[in-house]
């Protein structure tokens, strides 16, 4: 009892002894699922949103100088937790906007019951339910995630241009898998080719080996996996190359995640290909990468650059706006909207410049260019990754 | 930081225990008046969540409704679904001893969620259901909080005083002598299961409109929001902690753990962001820690039943 | 299709989690019949245990069927402190109050876990594994390991409670607690060699669980409903009604692939205890006290 005694004091103590951040200060929400279900993914996410904070930080600030502070709060991934950490944030910490939540549940109640009423902007990085799109949302809600139609189908006609034309489609039972498998399996079979195994799994159980067989008998050697490739995916993936179910395997960005090759070896992954959201101009993806992985991140975590581009876009719409939370969600448009000067990850000392001097931006980002559309949604532009030595390597670009 | 901010929190703590203290209130009836080991509460929460958001959601394509109806059909919709789907649980597990009622709840719920989660023509499967109407839900951010805080204290103010009533009235005193001793009160001519079931159907109805309340606040509902954890397991804390038995004690046991969980986040936050995602760890861990001293130090409830001895009830072996 | 495939990808890996659940369901049920309580902690201590193994592995570069003794050793030393801590107080209480002390005890050995671990699913060798072909049946020597280590370890809690002094004790324990104690038995004791067997008994389910699949902060958590599903399966208080339940949700939940939609494969386990409870309420195996 009392080494918690003990450990609670510290706590405290710790609590107290750290100063509360100046009040000039501008604060964003990064609001994710660090405890919960996807509690795996969270943390690199988080990171990279932070990288692009420090990044700001160190280029001058925000507005008169004044340090950009990333408040992180925890969805837990349900909207209990996500509408409580969201309110928190707002009305307690005063943030001017909101990178996050990471979970669609957790984004259309935030969305819905804080962010939307009070006029705030939030961006989602991974939040990829269609459901977000029809939000009525008076153009607060972005993401830099495309919806999960636009890469469902991207692959599927990526599939059918290499060759591929029967394939089994395992995908998690949650919007992310859903949304995928549904586009992917109507692009597919509607170019021609042939499913020959379609189900759901949920995400918790330990064996699929039994799936794996079910949807191996339809006669496919190709299995598309639309899971993460940090939760059942990977165990997916591993009972079905153990057991020699499939011989080919393909994943969308969920799956192109380094737990794959760190868990089951690069040796034993030289038929999988994952493909994952690029930008227009590829030196955008090499400049965050180089970034993060000097920042000791990890760049082929999932979901990472649309964390970092968030991010970064909600510094500039900060900036865009004059600090004003009810412009925000305005400025988000202004910054991305096709024309204006290129902005790549971690130029903000340019972009802090051209914002000064009333020029148009266009931030270019590492998961894509961002130009939302009307429902603050972004077009998709992929690219098809595979196994190296060295981690992914881009192997060509998707249409 | 200004008041206001504040001010807008606790409004928003204040919707969140009036909603979960709906559940507190129902579980009471069935385990702290009748001694039923309900562990489904996320079943009948999600029944009623999705009763109401079919019924009062425009109407969308691909899954059933929505009838676009007002949102009072809703609420009573949710509450007479929570108890039709009652209804056969309890008829079926209620001869189960305690703990094997608890686990076959636990069954149906899971079940419950397998399918809400899954089938596409009924809930719209795991993207759930969104443009659920709240009432008043138009007017400004702080206003339309406020409105809907009077909305959800009224309903809880009106089922506080009918379970009270209940409680004290002749059936009340019966349905605690079953709980305490089950053989005396059947020994006096007392019809036990039907008593049970009574209780049952309406703690559940009462944890269906807590579902309501839940997806019209959100104008939105999914599957994540049914998670045994946050749907069930909480409620259980709340009601134990504050005290099973006593109305006010399950209310306040609401409360109470909402601001340990609000509360352990303020903390942990106050550490540097290099911490701040092992911070949220360190507050699970506080979160179970303060849950262990209040148990320790109150383990009868903050507010223990009010009357009467009372007889340890759900060992297992009973 | 054919009986091989039948054995190979639906018994086989059935019987392998089976014997994981099995592992799990006999210490619930023993929480159950000597301390008369649910353990809702049971599955994150499972964590505890397989994150443990996964410390000495690393810290070591011993192989985890070498940490095995070690683990059950160390996840018991945690699982007596929990008690002596924790429920110790509460004994005299309601057991619904143990039992939501236990909830909290969950949460708090899973962030100790993310705090000490991290989050990231990991594994105790890298790489993957073929199974061996025996004359077309296929299994990996961790399987036959799992299931062969779940008898051993089942047998000598069986003749420990049969022969030993100290399991004839905590027979009487849940036999009578009154009349157990009256006859001069020491309740301390017993309670203290509960913890030390069920501690075991997790981080061996923990362990066995990281080795065949992955380790994550959630993997105790997530089994922890078909781990009591099993427990109540077999009858409460019976061990070998929980080998017995924990084998049939494992092998069902495989099976239940060839008949419903694979989404509902976590359901396979509850459908079967509703099922059995309708027609045999007291369990499989007549639940009694051990």
């Amino acid at each position: 009892m009392k080494l918690f005694q003990t450990a609670i004091a510290a706590a405290l103590l710790g609590a107290t002894a750290l100063a509360a951040p100046a009040h000039a200060d501008v604060k964003i929400g990064l609001i994710g699922g660090v405890t919960g279900p996807i509690a795996a993914m969270a943390p690199p996410m988080i990171a990279s949103a932070q990288l692009a904070i420090d990044q700001v930080n160190a280029n001058g600030g925000v507005l008169d100088g004044q340090k950009l502070i990333g408040v992180v709060g925890d969805s837990a991934c349900n909207p209990q937790n996500g509408t409580d950490a969201a309110t928190k944030a707002v009305n307690i910490e005063g943030v001017v906007a909101i990178v996050g939540p990471h979970c669609s549940g957790a984004v259309l109640a935030v969305a819905n019951s804080v962010t939307v009423p009070a006029g705030i902007a939030i961006i989602t990085p991974s939040g990829t339910s269609p459901e977000i799109t029809s939000l009525d949302d008076k153009d607060t809600v972005f993401r830099t995630v495309p919806s999960d139609d636009y890469q469902g189908r991207a692959l599927a006609r990526t599939l059918l241009d290499r060759g591929t034309k029967k394939v089994a489609v395992a995908y998690l039972n949650n919007d992310y898998g859903k949304g995928l498998a549904e586009a992917f399996k109507s692009e597919f079979e509607a170019k021609g080719g042939e499913i020959a195994g379609y189900a759901a799994h949920e995400g918790e159980k330990a064996s699929y080996r039994s799936n794996l067989a079910e949807l191996a008998s339809g006669g496919a050697d190709t299995l598309v996996i639309l899971d993460y490739g940090d939760g059942s995916g990977l165990t997916l993936l591993r009972q079905a190359l153990e057991n020699g179910f499939f011989e080919n395997f393909v994943g969308a960005d969920g799956m192109k995640s380094d737990a794959t090759f760190k868990e089951l070896g690069a040796e034993n992954l030289t038929t999988f290909v994952a493909s994952s959201p690029v930008g227009e101009k590829s030196e955008a993806l090499e400049m965050f990468n180089k970034a993060f992985s000097e920042a000791g991140g990890d760049p082929s975590a999932i979901f990472v650059t649309t964390s970092y581009d968030a991010a970064f876009l909600m510094a500039l719409a900060v900036e865009k706006a004059g600090g004003d939370k009810t412009k925000v969600a305005a400025a988000m448009r202004e910054i991305s909207s096709g024309s204006g000067e290129t902005i790549l990850p971690g130029e903000w000392a340019k972009a802090k410049e051209l914002i000064a001097a009333g020029k148009a931006i266009d931030y270019k980002g590492a998961a894509g260019d961002h130009n939302f559309d009307e429902k603050g949604d972004v077009p998709g532009a992929y690219a098809l990754f595979k196994v190296g030595a060295n981690g992914f390597e881009m192997i060509g670009e998707m249409k | 930081m200004e008041w206001i901010g504040f001010a807008n929190y606790a409004v928003f703590m204040a919707i969140f225990i009036c909603i979960y203290a709906l559940l507190s209130l129902g579980l009471n009836i069935q385990w702290g008046f009748t001694g039923l080991f309900n562990a489904g509460i996320a079943g009948f929460f999600a029944v009623g969540a999705y009763t109401s958001a079919v019924l009062t959601s425009p109407a969308a394509d691909g899954r059933l409704g929505g009838f676009d109806l007002p949102f009072w059909v809703g609420w009573i919709g949710a509450m007479v679904a929570a108890a039709l789907i009652a209804w056969p649980i309890g008829k079926i597990c209620l001869r189960f001893r305690s703990d094997y009622l608890a686990i076959a709840t636990i069954g149906v719920a899971e079940i419950i969620r397998l399918v809400i989660k899954s089938e596409d023509w009924l809930t719209n499967s795991a993207r759930g259901i969104t443009d659920i109407p709240r009432p008043l839900g138009d007017l400004s951010y702080t206003m339309s909080q406020l409105a809907y805080l009077g909305i959800v204290m009224a309903i809880l103010l009106v089922a506080y005083l009918m379970v009270e009533r209940q409680i004290a009235s002749p059936w009340g005193r019966m349905m605690r002598a079953i709980r305490d001793n089950e053989d005396a009160a059947r020994a006096m001519g007392k019809d036990v299961p039907y008593r049970r079931l009574e209780a049952f159907i309406f703690g559940s109805a009462l944890m269906g409109l807590g579902g309501a309340l839940f997806a019209h606040f959100n104008r939105s509902i999914t599957p994540e929001a049914i998670d045994p954890m946050v749907a069930t397991f909480l409620v259980w804390i709340m009601l134990i902690l504050g005290g099973s038995g006593n109305n006010r004690g399950a209310i306040l046991g609401v409360a109470v753990v909402w601001i340990i969980w609000s509360l352990s986040e303020i903390v942990t936050d106050q550490f540097p962001h290099e911490y701040a995602v092992k911070a949220k760890y360190l507050r699970i861990f506080l979160i179970g820690l303060m849950l262990q001293l209040v148990l320790r130090f109150r383990p009868e409830g903050l507010l223990p039943e009010a009357s009467g001895e009372r007889k340890p009830v759900g060992k297992p072996s009973d | 299709m054919g009986a091989l495939e039948i054995i190979n990808f639906y018994l086989v890996p059935g019987l392998v989690v089976g014997s994981i659940y099995a592992l799990g369901a006999v210490g619930i049920t023993l929480v159950f019949a000597i301390l008369r309580y649910a353990h809702l902690a049971h599955g994150d201590l499972a964590t505890l245990g397989a994150f443990l193994g996964l410390g000495l592995v690393t810290a070591l570069g011993i192989s985890p069927y070498l940490a095995l003794t070690a683990v059950m050793a160390l996840t018991a030393v945690v699982a007596v402190g929990i008690d002596r801590v924790f429920y110790d107080y509460l004994r005299e209480r309601p057991k619904i109050v143990t039992v939501m002390a236990s909830l909290g005890i969950a949460l708090m050995v899973r962030a100790i876990v993310q705090m000490v671990w991290g989050v990231d699913s990991q594994t105790y060798t890298r790489g993957i594994v073929r199974p061996e072909n025996w004359f077309g049946i296929r299994v990996r020597d961790r399987e036959l390991i799992t299931i062969v280590a779940m008898i051993v370890l089942v047998v000598a809690l069986q003749l420990f409670l049969q022969r030993s002094k100290w399991g004839k004790a905590m027979r009487a324990m849940s036999d009578n607690p009154d009349l157990a104690l009256l006859s001069g038995v020491d309740n301390g004791k017993v309670v203290t060699i509960t913890w030390v067997i069920v501690g075991g008994l997790c981080a061996a389910a923990g362990l066995f669980l990281g080795l065949n699949f992955e380790l994550k902060a959630m993997m105790g958590w997530s089994m922890l409903l078909p781990m009591f599903a099993a427990a109540i399966l077999g009858g409460v208080g019976r061990v070998e009604g929980a080998v017995l339940g924990g084998l049939i949700v494992g092998v069902a939940e495989e099976m239940s692939t060839l008949f419903l939609p694979t989404e509902y494969k976590a359901a396979t386990a509850f459908a079967i205890l509703l099922l059995m409870l309708l027609v045999r309420p007291t369990g499989l195996l007549r639940g009694k006290v051990l």
